[in-house]
């Protein structure tokens, strides 16, 4: 509404106030223009004009779905992290075959020395991860309080508890499957990468790239693609979640040793520091509990992490043997 | 290193400026990457569709383009506004796909201006805010305007793009984007109250 001379069509296109005045959104603004085109007739065609520039043509603006330019994108990452990988792949090959070979000759030893496979087991403490290469080649990161075990004759076979990222290659000649087993439910895929958590007596898989089937406990069998997030309860009987996760990086952040939260309840962030450290939890006033937190705080290190959470939402956190107590300043 | 305070920069990024966006795509950040792709995929494959009138081919073509942008990142100069660019490097991009396709250039779109949009009924809202425009055959007459006034049109009514911005894209200036689509609704107008006399 400044004092402008409104004598050309776009002095009226671009004023901010004639937009409200034709949207009929402002009251200072409807009435200012109500006046002043009554007080201005010999502006009344131009006026005209620009309101029809305006408003011009509605259309429903048909839009993609958010899954699907999800889907899009995931498309898009997969075709971009491949090229960057291309470069390396004589090194991994060289890497594979001694890998091969080492299976190889772990089988033939085991069969003459113990006729029998050795169990292998990788377990992590709280606040501790772990980064695995299998035999096979493909790569798991393991979370805290979490663990996996495997035969060595048969690396692309491994059993879950707790959570875990796993980066499976692809086995192009042979294409033999990858498995992922639970209490919950397996996971079967031929190259891909996807989380899998069972802590809080259920499994969850997410999957980032690729497909993958799982095979629930009550024999139901389930595809997944790029971006769904699945979580099954084989003591419920149920399927629990099953949607769609945009931000990847908000389930899977975990592996780079940082926990993400997005507009999360305070109360719900510590249950997640409750399980990758291994402390209780006590809140000694319930108002705190739905304080929103948005940020990154890190896995391994719970000083700075309890510093981090303390700073964003101004609560204190006190340590005292195996608790952490909140409590207002 | 990763510091951990609580700038929630990396999740807020949608709310930062086309020029820091871009900026960070330039240096390879994935993420601004990812929220320039979620910001502009379903715009451009509804301008694309409306060009190549193909839907698999729009999605291919959309892969190609962004995987393209990617690549060659560290080359691209310094913007301030992004729609402009994207619209206009897609539809030249679109262009080139569908002639190096056809073979016998039985349809020749070399010639930017030979793009023809088509509406259909189901695009067009029922209630017009311009009530004139309210129970006529919209869809009818919109296509019976010159291809240029319908590119405006579409890319400013459809896409929500500004006049500033077209511009850019139909490589024209401001005051002809203003007389395109001036021009436009003033034969719609006259257009339906023919119509309607007949009617």
């Amino acid at each position: 509404m400044t004092k402008k001379k409104y004598n050309h069509i776009n002095h009226f296109l671009e004023d901010k106030s004639f937009n409200n005045w034709v949207y009929q959104k402002n009251a200072t603004d409807i009435n200012f223009w109500d006046v002043w085109i009554e007080n201005n007739p010999e502006r009344k065609d131009l006026v005209e004009k620009a309101r029809d520039l305006i408003t011009g043509i509605s259309f429903k603006r048909n839009l993609v779905s958010k899954e699907k330019v999800s889907l899009e994108w995931n498309k898009l990452q997969a075709t971009i992290k491949e090229k960057q990988i291309k470069p390396k792949r004589k090194v991994i090959f060289l890497k594979q075959i001694t890998a091969a070979a080492s299976v190889l000759l772990l089988i033939i030893a085991s069969f003459y020395f113990l006729n029998r496979n050795p169990l292998i087991t990788h377990k992590t403490n709280f606040g501790e991860t772990l980064k695995i290469k299998l035999l096979d080649g493909s790569d798991v990161n393991l979370n805290s309080n979490s663990s996996i075990s495997y035969y060595t004759n048969d690396s692309r076979k491994v059993w879950l508890s707790g959570e875990a990222f796993f980066q499976v290659d692809k086995k192009e000649n042979t294409n033999a499957k990858f498995f992922v087993l639970t209490d919950d439910l397996s996971v079967e895929v031929y190259g891909t990468t996807f989380n899998v958590n069972t802590k809080k007596e259920k499994t969850a898989v997410f999957l980032e790239e690729g497909n993958i089937w799982l095979s629930l406990k009550n024999g139901e069998t389930k595809k997944m693609k790029p971006g769904n997030f699945l979580s099954y309860s084989s003591k419920k009987n149920k399927v629990l979640e099953d949607t769609n996760i945009y931000n990847s990086t908000l389930k899977t952040s975990w592996k780079d040793g940082t926990l993400l939260f997005e507009n999360l309840s305070l109360a719900k962030a510590m249950g997640k520091i409750e399980e990758s450290y291994g402390y209780t939890i006590i809140f000694k006033d319930s108002k705190s509990k739905n304080t929103l937190i948005t940020g990154a705080v890190p896995l391994t290190n719970l000083n700075i992490c309890i510093k981090a959470i303390e700073k964003s939402t101004g609560v204190t956190i006190t340590k005292k043997n195996n608790t952490l107590i909140i409590s207002k300043k | 290193m990763f510091s951990y305070f609580f700038l929630p920069c990396e999740l807020n990024m949608e709310k930062l400026s086309d020029h820091f966006i871009w900026k960070s795509l330039k240096e390879g950040d994935l993420k601004a990457f990812s929220v320039l792709f979620e910001a502009y995929y379903p715009k451009l494959y509804n301008y694309g569709l409306k060009i190549s009138k193909n839907a698999s081919f729009t999605e291919d073509s959309l892969q190609d383009f962004f995987l393209y942008i990617y690549e060659h990142r560290e080359n691209l100069s310094d913007l301030d506004e992004i729609a402009p660019y994207l619209f206009l490097s897609y539809k030249r991009f679109l262009i080139r796909i569908i002639n190096r396709n056809n073979k016998n250039r039985t349809l020749d779109v070399s010639n930017e201006t030979l793009i023809d949009f088509e509406f259909t009924a189901e695009e067009i809202m029922e209630k017009q805010e311009t009530e004139r425009f309210n129970k006529t055959n919209l869809p009818k007459i919109l296509n019976g305007l010159p291809k240029r006034q319908k590119e405006a049109i579409y890319l400013k009514y459809y896409s929500g793009l500004k006049a500033k911005e077209i511009a850019k894209i139909m490589n024209i200036n401001y005051q002809s984007v203003i007389n395109l689509l001036f021009k436009a609704i003033k034969s719609l107008k006259e257009d339906i109250s023919i119509m309607k006399l007949f009617n």
